[in-house]
């Protein structure tokens, strides 16, 4: 809870929080000091009985949500958001809300080691498969590595936040010569963000994330989006729709879906329009077509092509149904389209991208309220750099199994559970002969590594996280540690820095010189340089150390304006399209469609109060579950807690059954969270995982078609309860268990 | 048109009813001190079944009762089956149970002595500690379901300084209290019928175990004055303990009839419960004399078809009564349309557990009336036993359906949930075995018999010729 | 319709100032089911986890729990408006009389109920008669890190300000009291009443809907007094008498459903 800022408060919480960290001022030169008092006279910021609160950046997902988390006597307690971030306005979802979890998780790695690949051991001792060494040893393999080895057979593999440690790796890598960082992470696969990235290039000529007026807008079609569960920002969408829905100048906002599974958003839609996989491009392109029709406009190249009747069948949709619904879209007075990532996940899904932007485009939304802008471009940062497609993971692997690769960092991101097991990531990793983790967890990732070199939690760390979409000003959040580091873990940035700086080799000369930054701090603040003199944003400063305080204090710096920029719309509905129905594989009855769970989405399974918090639309808890709908299961003669297996060319996966009323009969679907193989005592062997069954089509723009596997079922004859906390008898009638 | 002749005289006619009058137990007395004799000889003798069974009996409580409890307390009520929405289950049925069959002894001791009821003489003691014993288990089984039964003091009044008081408002205060007036008074009137017999038993005492019995008997001589205040003594608890009877279960009904819960709050269940009772209650009398007739010496000449017959007939005439509240107790919810309990009755009927209550209808309704209208039936020992275990498994049956089941169901369709039971199927064998048990020690400790009161009314009895019959000198309710 | 009964309001007797008597307003229609609520009263409230074996058996210990039916049947399946259940702080309240020993009390000065933890035997009556089902049980030691030595970390994060319950106890939603009083004594400290909207309890403070509005009911003006008029406002099981604290804002349709 923020209070009004008084003079006092502004030293409480301009405050570093851990021992032998510097001490900033609010005046004078740059004052780095130690100071010793009488243990009697505790600095302010720690009286017994009261509690302390840090600005700082939550790291759940990549959003850059900026939180205030209470601390008490060097305890972190809770975690409120920040009511000054443009992006959630002081609101948090539920996995923000449980980090806490994480940072005083059991299962962390608490010491730097030596570590044997595929040993599930985390501390020396007891035969295990980790040595655990100093951070001096550490920091020294590090130099090794970046010095040994050819620049081009470093490689770096990054999480998607956009964080300081990225622009410190690419300033790394670019000094030595060595390849750019990649940075990866589930969300972005189920996103398909690459893919709208492209589609907004190539319709409208901007590089950048295209980003959608929600809550000005009167009726909005998501073709797939699930905007309030994971989709991109979901705080700060999730305060649209609020704002679409019961504060709008336009009246209540409609809302539709289309989309073969109803996922939470589709819950909260108006109408649920059940279209089946593989059809969409097509239908956004009948609808466009309609729409033409519905104002009365002439048809543009964009939609020439589009069949509506060949669209309804498709998608196993009335053709009344679409004519109706492209009159609600028509007559509206802010119509505005949006493509998510299930949508493009088929080998259709570029054209399905453009074709929303077109559709958007034809009811002349781009660049007005309600309608798609340019997501502003984050301070700092010199171009929008998106994490890395299904393609260019395909490229990467490819690399490693080349034997190229000598040395590999990973930080931030499990690509052995997140990446689907048919693109060989696990064995690729097996041709590389050394691989350091930066993974504060044992994941699965971390099981691959010879070396862990844990990173400190996010709310252990400095930092910052250049802010992608979810605002209209242009937002930098800022991270400080809240709490002292728990375990005997270091800041990445600073081990990088530390190895750049020994003298060593090829690289050490040049490093050290390129990265003459003495630590993160350092180097965090000579990228805040840069913000000195922009006097756009909602605080200034004379000079860098009180802007460095700022920073901290507000936990972030943004600009006053909306800093969104108009797409350009010339021949946007001048592209043609070919509306043709989307390729699949497999040979399985079903459609699969595999969802990220809006509690656990990428990296909470391993937090135990947030496999307590049920499925929305499901209430499961703890586990995984495969959705079939009713009418199916009785024709297959399923039953609720069956256990099935669900089984594709590339794999296959088994979980309990919940009849779901509300998803296609020829579709099944299940979440993606859970079913690590490790990852600590309450993620591990628990439910399974979704990206086991996918296989390495990719669309037009190189992303995964996650969308377009059918699978086939079969039982088990095998049960095994789910922990529902819905009492099946009142939702389901007395003959459900 | 030829009629048949019929006599007159009842002699033939009432051939049926009495046969042998000197069948009767009144009408066949002993001489006191071999009655006195048998009685304690059934006291003192036991048989290696005797100590097998109390061996396993035991071992039963040991495990079932003191240890699962024990482990109960230790790991908290996760080890039963409760939950949301059902957050009571066997531990209550078990309590409303017990005290049901605790009433049968009031019933017998107290109404059939007020009434007069001569049948009533030879097993008003084993109903009374039926009583006691029952009410133990019942006192156990309420202490089980609490979740910090080590603060269970707190339901008591006594001074703090805090000035707190327990809540008067609550229905468990109620029970509370009554229940403890129930088992303080029942305790007393078990106590005072007792003291001629333990007399007795300490006058044929030796060695220690004259020593206990002198303490009990209170000196009693068997002197008039002392017999007639004896007798005040009893005619007043008779009389005051009645009324107790009928509230204690009342005020235990008031523990769901005061709730707001569909199905709960119905304004019948304060009669409904007592009828309930009763209708256990005799069940179990029934079953508790089979089983004193079978195993004790001497029994057999104590415990005759004719007291079967009377505890058929009451169970009989119990068990319609039960039905009529029972049928009024559905069709005023179903007439009265509450949605709530509208559902809850389908799901009774016909939900998952739909088979148990189907297996109550049979066991409490169908299967007394069907049998226990036949004389012949009724005076047979083993058969009025197994209809009175039938009758028992019904109206635990019928307990389970309004406590578990009942809170299946709720205002709250989300929160539906069954109810599996867990550590209540050990500790409801551990309650019955410990019940089992006591029994048992008492019939080691105490006659079972009150002689003098059999003494008394056999003394009373007497065949007088009227005309060509036989007829005794005491009028009975037959 | 509900009789005027005077029955004992089981209210504290100490002379405390009368502050505010707090209300909650809950916008079916924005509120998206995220869950954001559940776990920030978790977090704040020290409510431990119980694994899946209880969760699975109905044992969890959610103070807030998002209710959601369906209706009809695909294609034309609709879910119900997501439904957040807590303690609906009944001025009313069924909980309180039945409690043998007065664990559960009503406030006179914040007008909530209090579940007074150390008092608690464990009986359950109170939740037989919640007609909300808003409350909880603790069937086991959750907390206890001699069972679950995996707790000595994550208890770290435990909130000083509130008790952590042992098994035997029953538990609720308490509308946050610690951040009331703490906003309270704050005012105080301060000679002021407390603002409209500084004290919010955690499911409030976190809900990224705004979908939870939580304030004074007595001061006509506030934020929540307003939204409480609203024409979709209406009182769960209302016909029980109960009078809740908690309104619930209907979820609508807009007439353009095909």
């Amino acid at each position: 809870m923020s209070e009004p800022i008084s003079r006092r408060d502004f030293l409480k919480l301009a405050s570093a929080g851990a021992a032998t960290t510097a001490v900033l001022t609010g005046c004078g030169p740059a004052s780095r000091y130690v100071t010793r008092e009488p243990y009697t006279k505790m600095p302010e910021y720690t009286y017994n009985g009261q509690s302390t609160f840090y600005a700082t950046t939550c790291r759940e997902c990549s959003a850059g949500c900026g939180l205030v988390v209470r601390t008490m006597q060097g305890r972190a307690i809770k975690v409120e958001g920040n009511k000054n971030n443009p992006v959630n306005l002081g609101k948090t979802c539920a996995r923000g809300q449980v980090t806490l979890q994480g940072l005083y998780n059991p299962d962390r790695i608490q010491n730097p080691g030596k570590h044997t690949r595929g040993a599930n051991s985390w501390s020396s001792g007891q035969g295990s498969g980790f040595q655990e060494i100093t951070w001096i040893d550490a920091i020294n393999e590090v130099s090794n590595a970046l010095s040994t080895n050819e620049p081009d057979e470093i490689a770096f593999l990054l999480g998607m936040a956009p964080d300081h440690l990225f622009d410190l790796v690419s300033e790394l890598t670019t000094a030595i010569g060595a390849p750019a960082p990649i940075r990866f992470g589930a969300l972005g696969m189920f996103e398909a963000r690459k893919t709208l990235m492209q589609a907004a290039s190539r319709m409208f000529g901007t590089r950048g994330l295209p980003s959608f007026d929600i809550g000005e807008a009167g009726v909005v079609f998501s073709f797939g989006a699930n905007f309030l569960e994971t989709w991109f920002s979901p705080v700060a969408q999730t305060r649209e729709f609020a704002k679409f829905r019961q504060r709008n100048p336009a009246g209540r906002g409609h809302l539709v879906q289309f989309e073969a599974r109803m996922s939470q958003t589709g819950s909260k839609a108006d109408e649920w329009i059940a279209i089946r996989p593989g059809s969409e491009a097509q239908v956004v392109l009948a609808i466009g077509r309609l729409v033409a029709e519905s104002r009365g406009l002439p048809l543009p190249p964009a939609f020439a092509n589009a069949d509506v009747e060949a669209a309804a069948a498709a998608a196993d949709v009335p053709s009344g149904t679409l004519v109706h619904l492209a009159g609600v879209f028509a007559q509206a007075a802010r119509a505005l389209a949006i493509p998510g990532g299930a949508a493009l996940a088929q080998s259709t899904g570029l054209e399905a991208a453009e074709a929303v932007l077109a559709l958007n485009a034809l009811v002349g939304n781009l660049g007005k309220a309600g309608g798609v802008f340019m997501a502003p471009l984050a301070p700092i940062a010199d171009a929008y750099h998106a994490p890395a497609s299904g393609r260019e993971m395909m490229e990467f692997i490819g690399k490693l199994n080349s034997g190229k690769i000598k040395a590999l960092f990973i930080h931030g991101t499990n690509p052995v559970f997140e990446l689907p097991r048919a693109l060989g990531f696990m064995e690729a990793l097996a041709q590389v002969p050394q691989v350091i983790s930066f993974s504060s967890f044992p994941d699965e990732t971390a099981l691959q590594a010879d070396y862990v070199f844990p990173d400190h939690h996010g709310l252990e760390s400095w930092g910052y996280q250049q802010v992608a979409t979810g605002a209209n000003a242009a937002v930098l959040s800022g991270s400080q540690p809240v709490v002292a580091p728990f375990y005997n873990t270091q800041s990445t940035a600073d081990v990088l820095l530390a190895a750049a700086h020994l003298p060593r080799g090829r690289a050490g000369g040049q490093l050290s010189q390129a990265l003459s930054y003495s630590d993160e701090l350092a180097y965090i603040q000579s990228k805040l340089g840069s913000l000195l003199a922009d006097g756009s944003g909602f605080f200034s400063a004379p000079e860098i150390d009180t802007f460095t305080a700022y920073f901290q204090q507000h936990g972030g710096w943004w600009t006053m304006d909306d800093r969104r920029v108009a797409p350009p719309t010339a021949d946007v509905l001048n592209r043609t399209f070919e509306a043709a129905p989307a390729a699949l594989d497999g040979d399985g009855e079903f459609h699969f469609v595999p969802f990220v769970s809006p509690i656990l989405a990428e990296a909470g399974a391993n937090k135990p109060w947030l496999q307590e918090v049920p499925d929305p639309t499901t209430t499961v808890m703890w586990n995984t579950w495969i959705e079939i709908n009713p009418e199916t299961a009785e024709r297959l003669g399923i039953q609720d807690q069956d256990v099935v297996r669900v089984v594709s060319p590339m794999g296959s996966a088994e979980a309990t059954v919940y009849k779901y009323p509300a998803i296609r009969p020829d579709t099944i679907a299940m979440p993606f969270g859970q079913g690590h193989t490790v990852y600590g005592q309450f993620a591990e062997k628990r439910g399974a995982n979704p990206t086991d069954l996918l296989g390495t089509r990719l669309n037009a723009a190189g992303d995964l078609t996650f969308g377009s596997m059918k699978i086939r079922i079969e039982k088990t004859g095998r049960t095994r309860e789910l922990a529902r906390l819905e009492g099946a008898l009142g939702v389901y009638g007395f003959d459900a268990k | 048109m030829a009629i048949a002749a019929r006599p007159m005289l009842p002699a033939k006619a009432h051939a049926q009813e009495h046969e042998d009058p000197r069948e009767h137990l009144m009408h066949d007395p002993r001489p006191r001190g071999e009655m006195n004799a048998m009685v304690l000889e059934s006291m003192h003798t036991a048989g290696w079944r005797f100590y097998a069974a109390a061996g396993v009996l035991t071992l039963l409580v040991l495990t079932c009762f003191f240890y699962a409890w024990g482990y109960m307390i230790a790991n908290g009520l996760g080890v039963a089956g409760v939950n949301r929405p059902v957050f009571w289950g066997i531990f209550l049925v078990n309590t409303v149970f017990w005290i049901g069959i605790s009433h049968a002894g009031t019933f017998i001791s107290a109404i059939l002595r007020v009434m007069k009821v001569e049948g009533r003489r030879p097993f008003t003691r084993a109903a009374e500690l039926m009583t006691t014993f029952g009410l133990v288990q019942a006192g156990a089984s309420i202490f089980m379901h609490m979740g910090r039964v080590w603060l269970g003091y707190l339901l008591f009044p006594f001074p703090n300084e805090r000035g707190l008081w327990p809540n008067f408002h609550s229905p468990l205060m109620w029970d509370f209290l009554a229940i403890n007036t129930y088992l303080l008074c029942s305790t007393m009137y078990l106590f005072l019928p007792l003291i001629p017999d333990i007399a007795m038993v300490r006058d044929h005492a030796t060695g220690w175990r004259k020593i206990p019995y002198r303490i009990l008997s209170l000196g009693f001589r068997g002197t008039e004055g002392e017999w007639k205040n004896l007798q005040t003594a009893m005619n007043i608890f008779a009389f005051a303990i009645i009324p107790v009877m009928f509230s204690v279960h009342t005020i235990v009904s008031w523990d769901f009839a005061m709730a707001m819960r569909p199905g709960w709050s119905s304004s019948v269940f304060g009669p409904y419960f007592v009828i309930g009772a009763l209708h256990s209650g005799m069940a179990a009398v029934a079953i508790v004399l089979f089983m004193i007739r079978s195993t004790m010496k001497h029994m057999k000449y104590f415990i005759r078809a004719e007291h079967f017959n009377l505890m058929g007939k009451l169970m009989l005439i119990v068990s319609m009564a039960w039905a009529y509240f029972y049928f009024n107790d559905y069709l005023v919810m179903w007439y009265g349309g509450d949605k709530w309990e509208k559902i809850l009755q389908e799901f009774t009927e016909k939900g998952p557990l739909g088979y148990l209550w189907f297996a109550m209808l049979i066991f409490n309704i169908a299967v007394p009336w069907l049998i226990l209208w036949n004389r012949k039936w009724r005076s047979t020992p083993w058969l009025l036993a197994s209809v009175g275990l039938i009758i028992n498994i019904g109206m635990w049956l019928e307990r389970y359906i309004i406590i578990p089941v009942g809170l299946t169901i709720n205002r709250m369709p989300f929160t539906w949930r069954l109810y599996v039971p867990a550590i209540e199927v050990f500790l409801t064998i551990g309650t019955i075995s410990l019940f089992l048990l006591l029994y048992m020690l008492a019939s080691r400790l105490i006659p079972i018999i009150p002689v003098w009161e059999v003494q008394e009314g056999q003394a009373a009895h007497m065949l007088r010729k009227v005309g060509k019959a036989e007829v005794s000198t005491v009028s009975e309710i037959e | 319709m509900s009789t005027e009964l005077e029955l004992p309001m089981f209210t504290n007797t100490s002379e405390e100032d009368l502050g505010g008597r707090w209300g909650m307003v809950i916008d079916q229609d924005i509120c998206t089911g995220c869950q954001a609520c559940v776990a920030a009263c978790a977090m704040e409230n020290n409510i431990p986890y119980v694994g899946e074996k209880d969760a699975a058996y109905g044992r969890s210990l959610h103070w807030i729990r998002i209710e959601r039916f369906w209706q009809d049947a695909f294609p034309e399946v609709k879910m119900t408006p997501y439904q957040p259940m807590l303690c609906q702080q009944c001025h009313k309240a069924p909980c309180e009389p039945v409690c043998p020993v007065f664990a559960s009390v009503h406030s006179a000065s914040e007008d909530i109920n209090l579940q007074v933890y150390n008092r608690c035997v464990g009986t359950r009556y109170c939740s037989n008669n919640c007609p909300y089902q808003a409350r909880t049980f603790n069937w086991r030691d959750y907390t206890d890190t001699r069972r679950q030595p995996e707790l000595t970390t994550l208890q770290n994060q435990l909130n000083p300000d509130v008790t952590v319950r042992r098994r035997g106890v029953m538990e609720k939603c308490t509308f946050c009291i610690q951040r009331i009083r703490h906003s309270e004594d704050a005012a105080k400290a301060d000679n002021r009443p407390v603002e409209d909207g500084e004290t919010l309890p955690a499911c409030a403070q976190a809900c990224p809907a705004d979908a939870i509005v939580f304030g004074r009911i007595d001061d006509p003006e506030s934020r929540v007094s307003q939204a409480a008029r609203s024409a979709r406002g209406y009182h769960q099981l209302e016909e029980l008498g109960t009078l809740p604290r908690v309104t619930y804002l209907k979820g609508e349709t807009d007439g353009h459903r095909g």
